[in-house]
């Protein structure tokens, strides 16, 4: 019997450790992958709702459930999408059109592969030495897909939300990629692991470099189209932009897909400038050493977020050109004045 | 909305004051507002907007009142009231006559009052709401009798009635009209009332 308890709890043991704790598996499908992005995507909806709801007055979610200020609201959106029936035009092209929402979601959440959650080297998913620069490229595949989407639909309302897409896309990939890298320079390193150990001392990244962070945060609140960039699916003046063929379950995938995107970028900026796990030391152990360092991170990340989706109270809407003028005539200069900044600090000494 | 509005300078002449200064000035305000939410809409089922005294709302006929003159039918200016024959009992003469009473069509009505205005004999009263629902065009138009009764108010079974004062500082705030009666006034409650 003793045995058999044994064999019980090493089965349950290996399975917990090898598929569940497996750090690929861990980290793409439950922390900060799959798992923790729908909920997360889920309460910043919630969130956004709330928020601007005050700024403006109004009372926001509020008819299922007031006592929790409607918070299970989005869960009945998600059943009333899934619900819905998916209609496919007989105009498309049908593969593609099926197949881009869901590969566009899948590779929103790709660059979590290339983010590491714990100092301890066991617990990579990949090696680390040039995650950062991974992670950042792995980030810009997903809007090929939009651009795909729209062009699959066969409507020349989705072509046009398509190319709107594609503007914004090529202005703000580079903004994003160049503050990313920004820190570069200052620890000569692309190692994640590396950048978040030395923001220990306190010195955090964005505090070091804080127009690379405006920058970043500027550049990913234009690649997910949240305000004041919603631009290529504004849905008031183009009908839904590069989705207007969409219905059902993969609209409501498109319209999850940008959250998602938002969500694999901010813990992308919790881990670069707002020092990661930082004042938690990860300890041997998966849960002190695996699961609390990933959990500082993705409050780290909601925080981020939940800025991001309070600034949609305040702003209004740009316009396309104003927007790329934006991206192109300022956004850009403070990226490399960023790149600049760090190369100086490197020269006078802040480097390690 | 301040009484006396009053212009603030903000440095928005260069291109960095417009950056900066209108940014954060806009970020301020939503923070202010996040944090002390002035939430001014109307939750209608569960709330409802208690109407002041002299609202033109729905129109009662009172029966005994009325002296079949006619005004009424003749000043409305949608035709929304007509005077229709009726027999009736008189009671000085004590035989029965035929009389003339309004009827009205609340497919046409909108809601002037000129036809309570206007009334010789006061036999014509508003009631201070008019939000109800017809589930048909042939309900709304009213026969003598059903003139004669005050319509029921069905949002007020279930919704709390309130109002909305002016504030100084906080622009309009909604009040529960229990609230504002106890600050004293009715037409022009001074200040306060930071509920919403
Ligand atoms: S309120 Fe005006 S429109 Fe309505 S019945 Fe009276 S006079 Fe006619
Ligand atoms: S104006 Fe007054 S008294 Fe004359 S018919 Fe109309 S309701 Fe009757």
């Amino acid at each position: 019997m003793i045995t058999a308890t044994r064999v019980l709890y090493d089965i349950g043991w290996g399975i917990l450790h090898y598929i569940i704790f497996y750090p690929p598996v861990y980290q793409f499908v439950i922390i900060p992958g799959l798992v923790a992005a729908l909920v997360v995507v889920i309460f910043i909806i919630w969130f956004e709702r709330k928020a601007a709801a005050r700024v403006q007055m109004r009372y926001g979610p509020l008819e299922i459930s007031p006592r929790t200020g409607g918070a299970p609201q989005l869960i009945a959106d998600l059943v009333r999408y899934m619900m819905q029936e998916i209609i496919v035009p007989s105009a498309v092209d049908f593969m593609s059109y099926i197949l881009a929402p869901n590969m566009s979601m899948i590779l929103s959440l790709l660059p979590m592969v290339a983010v590491p959650m714990t100092s301890i080297p066991s617990y990579w998913p990949i090696p680390m030495s040039y995650s950062l620069l991974i992670a950042v490229a792995l980030s810009t595949l997903s809007p090929i897909f939009v651009v795909m989407m729209s062009w699959a639909s066969n409507s020349k309302f989705s072509v046009l939300g398509g190319l709107r897409e594609s503007f914004i896309v090529v202005a703000y990939e580079l903004i994003a990629v160049i503050s990313l890298l920004s820190v570069v320079p200052l620890l000569h390193t692309f190692d994640l692991v590396t950048i978040v150990d030395y923001q220990f001392s306190g010195r955090w990244l964005g505090l070091l470099n804080p127009l690379a962070l405006l920058d970043a945060f500027i550049a990913v609140l234009m690649s997910t189209s949240g305000f004041p960039f919603e631009i290529p699916d504004s849905e008031s003046e183009l009908v839904a932009g590069p989705y207007t063929e969409y219905s059902g379950l993969l609209y409501g995938l498109n319209m999850g897909g940008a959250y998602i995107r938002r969500w694999a970028f901010s813990v992308l900026i919790a881990l670069v400038f707002l020092g990661g796990w930082a004042p938690y030391r990860p300890e041997p152990g998966i849960v002190l050493g695996y699961l609390v360092p990933s959990l500082i991170v993705v409050v780290k990340a909601v925080i981020i977020m939940a800025i991001m989706s309070f600034l949609r109270a305040v702003y209004g809407r740009y316009r396309l050109d104003q927007a790329l003028s934006l991206a192109w005539e300022v956004l850009i200069p403070i990226a490399i004045a960023a790149f600049g900044l760090s190369v100086f600090e490197a020269f006078i000494g802040v480097h390690p | 909305m301040p009484a006396r509005p009053s212009l603030k300078r903000v440095p928005r002449a260069t291109f960095l004051g417009r950056a900066i200064a209108g940014n954060l000035g806009a970020l301020i305000v939503g923070v202010k507002y996040f944090i002390d939410p002035n939430r001014i809409t109307l939750l209608y089922p569960h709330e409802y907007i208690k109407l002041r005294q002299g609202y033109r709302g729905y129109i009662v006929l009172i029966f005994d009142k009325c002296i079949s003159c006619a005004s009424c039918a003749r000043i409305c200016p949608a035709r929304a009231m007509k005077m229709v024959t009726m027999e009736v009992k008189d009671k000085k003469l004590n035989r029965a006559m035929k009389k003339k009473y309004p009827v009205i069509n609340y497919n046409r009505c909108i809601f002037c009052g000129y036809c309570v205005d206007v009334c010789p004999t006061e036999a014509l009263y508003h009631v201070p709401y008019h939000d109800l629902v017809y589930l048909n065009m042939q309900d709304m138009i009213l026969n003598v009798e059903e003139f004669q009764k005050e319509p029921e108010f069905v949002t007020a079974k279930e919704g709390v009635p309130v109002t909305y004062v002016f504030d100084e500082k906080r622009g309009l705030v909604k009040v529960s009209v229990e609230e504002s009666s106890n600050q004293g006034s009715s037409s022009q409650p001074a200040g306060g009332g930071g509920s919403s």
